[in-house]
């Protein structure tokens, strides 16, 4: 059932706009003229075009048709009789806004529901009020809870995510380099001599394809050359051998992130700042025997400090200050240790209250006979973290591969830290 | 990184002192090694620096310990011992070096021959490439007759009894037959004469890098005088070798003798065992480590690292088994390890410094936000796959990607060049799990760019896969519509084929003109060749370009 609304009211007692229009239409008029003896003159211009009762010539509005009956106002008596008008009409003055459904309507929809138990809170409950006389059936909220997986990280990456978030705090600037990699900033660039075992501290891949790409600038190329055959400027023997570029040139999957300090530390691929820290978060590729500890790709975190103040001690310094960060611990030793471009070299191991002693880091200051071709004389300390072990720690996972977990309801379910 | 086995009594036999298992793990760190396994009277020592072939044995390990308890310098003297070797020009560019020694008057104990046979083992393993570029022998210096000759025999030529063996064989039956030609043969293929040792009686008594001859290669705890050489490509690396090997027998009662090695016209006497001298500046050594020792305290940690120091100046005089030390840098690191790591206080650098990411990583958090708005679970592959998922289950002819030259398994051999094969692997791995299955993966993958520096480019890419009964098109439309009205991109849709997509079911995504990623049904092809029964609606976007 309808009811007329208060514009409906007024039409039906003064005429709809439009059939007021075209009444007073009996001569031609100018639009100013019928605008100042029509109120309400836009919705009857509307409704009386599209009713094609009118027409625009040479400036003057003309009537075309003058209706006998019309629909809407039939309509309007009808509803103000209380009777239904025909659907379509009923339709066009609901959407005039000339009438509106009976609340009465609403409201006994909604009565049904009066002093009974209901389950669903309706609209017409809301909007009547009628939820007052109504009882919402409680539910049991102590119910075990339906699985429902939205969006969401990988856990692992949410920890990458995390940790360089970190770093950045801590005011160090990210570097990048390429998964494929030259020898020459995998090794030569880092003092690892061409065909000795310092080269071979770890296992590395070949390339089939592509093989070969460019040195950098012959001035970082002569000195790197001259500081492997004999020390060059550093104060240092050399490795006592011919360097051969070509072997410097050849491509490899990057097999750890300190391929990337050099490029920084020359220039090559960035200016440096001094006082300066840096970091990167990056894949490398060793070929490793896939087991609980080796994955077939791993991420490394590491990077430089630079500045003239820095000695060993400021490493140490450094080495804790990371291991707090990271992991809350203060209790930390430090040990002996070697890579092949730093010296001195140590690790540094904190004490985990669950799982005692833990190897987080290792550390170094880079060796003179890196830096200084690569046109740094300030010292740099070189440090990286055990990332993947760290993120095993924390994510609490005891196989190395699961870190890279592909099981959708692993993924779904796991938090994304502990 | 070398694990090494050694007793602990043999090892406190060697220093001189009763040692606990607790002072012994704190006295490792003189040796950058670790105790990594406990096992009665057994030790696994992990010893981490790889330039150090002297302390991977027991002997090593005790001469360093030892130096601290008892400051020292190791003075190992040599005599003649009469005993000459020719070296044949002909082994060239077979395996051209050699580096000999005498050790006399052994009592050679079973710890001692299991320390030997470790070292030997470790010394060719790791320091020569299993063998490749120090391949050692010992033998018993009563069984053979001097002047014997490194030369060359055919693979078919002289038979001789291989180790372990009774029966005589020739060169090439010892490869194919005996265990050790198996395992080492390849280092020898291919080449028309192997290399080996034989003395003034016609004897062989080895065939380097392979095995040693039944009779004279044998040593065991009734040997007393033996005859060492190592042999390899490069004579530094084996006069290092021959020296680390020749130390650690001395150091169990045995006497050094040299040996006579004629190349062509140049004879070489080894081993040369004379310390060498470097200098150090007190200054340098403060400077490099923090600390503020008088010239006196440097002295004394020389001392006890096993230095001899000449003079104030501080000229010092180190051991000839140790080849890593090059700049004083190798020196100043043995002071800090004697004073003590842990005795040196940490101090923190106040260094005012600026963080940033770099700019791609700030985007890809972006675009990880947006996705992960979007309801989908963000996944990780590996970078490296194999060309059956990139191409043939992707319904693509082969293209060429980088490739590793010896991949550990043919799974994992190139580098990716695009997302989304790793993503229908993931839908493959899950088949079993409930859906829908949203995933997405933000990695890089690796293009081949001729004019770049490492010939290739890392990209950094968006993929989406999106799995279920409804999932289509416009499902994904509606993803990447969503994504790049968030990054505040405009893009266009434009009609394309592509072998892994449904025909008619396709499109490049263009922003400025540039086709920066595809969008599409998943082939039904495809999805039979990932044994997928749920229709996948995928795009894969470039970030790298609109970063």
């Amino acid at each position: 059932m309808y009811v007329l609304t208060h514009e409906g009211k007024k039409y039906l007692d003064s005429g709809l706009p439009e059939k007021r229009l075209v009444e007073l239409l009996n001569t031609p008029m100018k639009i100013s003229d019928v605008k100042k003896q029509l109120d309400d003159f836009n919705i009857g211009m509307t409704w009386a075009k599209k009713n094609k009762w009118i027409e625009i010539k040479e400036g003057k509005l003309c009537r075309t048709h003058l209706p006998k009956e019309i629909p809407e106002e039939a309509g309007l008596k009808l509803v103000a009789e209380r009777k239904e008008p025909d659907e379509n009409i009923a339709n066009i003055l609901l959407t005039r806004r000339l009438i509106d459904v009976e609340r009465e309507t609403i409201s006994k929809k909604a009565e049904k529901f009066v002093g009974k138990e209901i389950n669903t809170l309706t609209p017409e409950l809301i909007k009547t009020g009628i939820w007052k006389k109504v009882k919402i059936k409680p539910y049991n909220v102590e119910a075990p809870v339906k699985k429902v997986y939205f969006g969401k990280r990988h856990p692992y990456n949410q920890f990458l995510s995390d940790v360089r978030q970190k770093l950045v705090e801590m005011g160090f600037k990210e570097m990048a380099g390429p998964l494929i990699e030259l020898e020459f900033w995998n090794f030569d660039a880092l003092y690892q001599a061409q065909g000795h075992p310092a080269r071979d501290w770890t296992q590395t891949y070949s390339l089939k394809h592509p093989q070969i790409g460019d040195l950098p600038s012959q001035k970082i190329v002569s000195q790197v050359k001259a500081t492997h055959e004999n020390g060059w400027k550093t104060g240092s023997t050399g490795w006592g051998y011919k360097w051969d570029p070509k072997k410097a040139a050849r491509l490899m999957p990057r097999a750890h992130d300190t391929a990337i300090s050099p490029r920084y530390i020359s220039g090559h691929s960035g200016k440096i700042e001094i006082p300066g820290k840096y970091f990167s978060l990056v894949r490398c590729f060793r070929p490793d025997v896939i087991d609980a500890t080796h994955g077939v790709e791993f991420n490394q975190l590491g990077g430089i400090v630079i500045d003239e103040s820095l000695t060993f001690r400021s490493l140490l310094g450094l080495l804790k200050m990371f291991v707090y960060e990271t992991t809350g611990i203060e209790k930390v030793k430090f040990l002996s240790d070697y890579y092949p471009f730093t010296e001195p070299s140590v690790q540094v191991s904190a004490k985990h209250p669950k799982f005692g002693w833990l190897e987080l880091a290792g550390a170094g200051i880079f060796r003179p006979e890196l830096t200084e071709p690569l046109g740094v004389t300030e010292p740099v300390i070189a440090w990286g973290f055990g990332i993947d072990r760290l993120a095993m720690l924390k994510l609490g996972i005891k196989d190395i591969r699961h870190v890279f977990s592909r099981d959708i309801e692993w993924l779904r379910r796991q938090p994304c830290q502990q | 990184m070398p694990t090494i086995e050694v007793s602990h009594a043999d090892l406190n036999n060697l220093v001189g002192r009763k040692l606990s298992l607790k002072q012994l793990e704190e006295d490792m760190l003189y040796t950058k090694g670790e105790i990594d396994g406990v096992d009665g009277d057994i030790l696994k020592i992990d010893i981490k620096d790889t330039n150090r072939p002297d302390l991977w044995s027991a002997e090593g390990v005790a001469r360093e310990i030892r130096f601290r308890y008892k400051p020292t310098h190791s003075d190992y003297k040599t005599k003649k011992s009469g005993v000459v070797v020719h070296v044949d020009p002909k082994l060239k560019d077979i395996r051209p070096y050699t580096a000999c020694a005498v050790v006399r008057g052994l009592n050679i104990t079973e710890n001692a021959l299991l320390q030997s046979i470790q070292l030997q083992e470790k010394v060719a393993g790791t320091f020569g490439k299993n063998r490749k570029e120090i391949a050692i022998g010992i033998y018993d210096l009563h069984k053979i007759k001097s002047p014997i000759r490194y030369t060359v025999t055919s693979p078919t030529g002289m038979k001789f009894a291989p180790l372990e063996f009774s029966k005589e064989l020739t060169p090439k039956q010892i490869l194919d037959q005996h265990p050790k030609g198996k395992e080492f043969g390849h280092l020898l293929n291919g080449m028309s004469y192997y290399p080996v040792f034989i003395d003034d009686a016609k004897e062989i008594l080895s065939m380097p890098p392979i095995i040693n001859s039944n009779h004279t290669g044998k040593v065991t705890e009734e040997t007393h005088d033996v005859f060492i050489e190592c042999s390899g490509f490069n004579l530094e690396l084996l006069k290092t070798a021959l020296n680390v090997i020749v130390v650690a027998l001395a150091d169990r009662g045995g006497r050094i003798e040299t040996v006579d090695v004629v190349y062509d016209s140049k004879k070489l006497t080894m081993p040369d065992l004379t310390p060498k001298r470097f200098t150090v500046s007190p200054k340098y050594i403060n400077r490099l480590s923090g600390l503020n020792l008088k010239n006196e305290e440097i002295k004394k940690l020389l001392e006890r690292s096993g230095y001899k120091v000449l003079n104030n100046t501080m000229d010092v005089l180190y051991p000839a088994y140790r080849q890593d030390i090059m700049h004083q840098a190798d020196i100043a690191e043995d002071v800090m390890i004697t004073y003590g790591f842990n005795k040196i206080k940490p101090e923190m650098a106040s260094l005012v410094t600026r963080g940033s990411m770099t700019s791609i990583e700030t985007f890809s958090k972006k675009a990880t936000d947006i996705m992960i708005g979007t309801g989908l679970q963000e996944v990780m592959s590996y970078i490296l796959t194999n060309r059956d998922n990139l191409f043939t289950r992707m319904n693509m002819k082969t293209e060429l990607v980088a490739e590793i030259e010896n991949p550990m398994s043919i799974n994992w051999s190139v580098f990716r060049n695009s997302l989304l094969p790793g993503l229908m692997e993931f839908l493959s791995q899950n088949t079993h799990r409930e859906f829908p299955q949203k995933i997405f993966e933000i990695g890089d993958v690796v293009e081949l760019h001729p004019k770049t520096e490492t010939r290739t480019n890392d990209v950094r890419r968006l993929a989406v896969a999106l799995s279920d009964t409804a999932f289509g098109y416009q499902t994904a439309t509606e993803m990447l519509d969503f994504m790049m009205s968030s990054l505040g991109i405009a893009y266009k849709l434009v009609r394309t084929e592509h072998p892994s997509m449904i025909p008619g079911r396709a499109a490049k995504v263009v922003v400025k003109n540039k086709e920066i990623g595809l969008i599409g049904e998943i082939h039904a092809q495809v999805l039979n060749n990932w044994k997928l029964e749920l229709p996948v609606a995928a795009f894969e976007i470039d970030l790298t370009s609109i970063c």
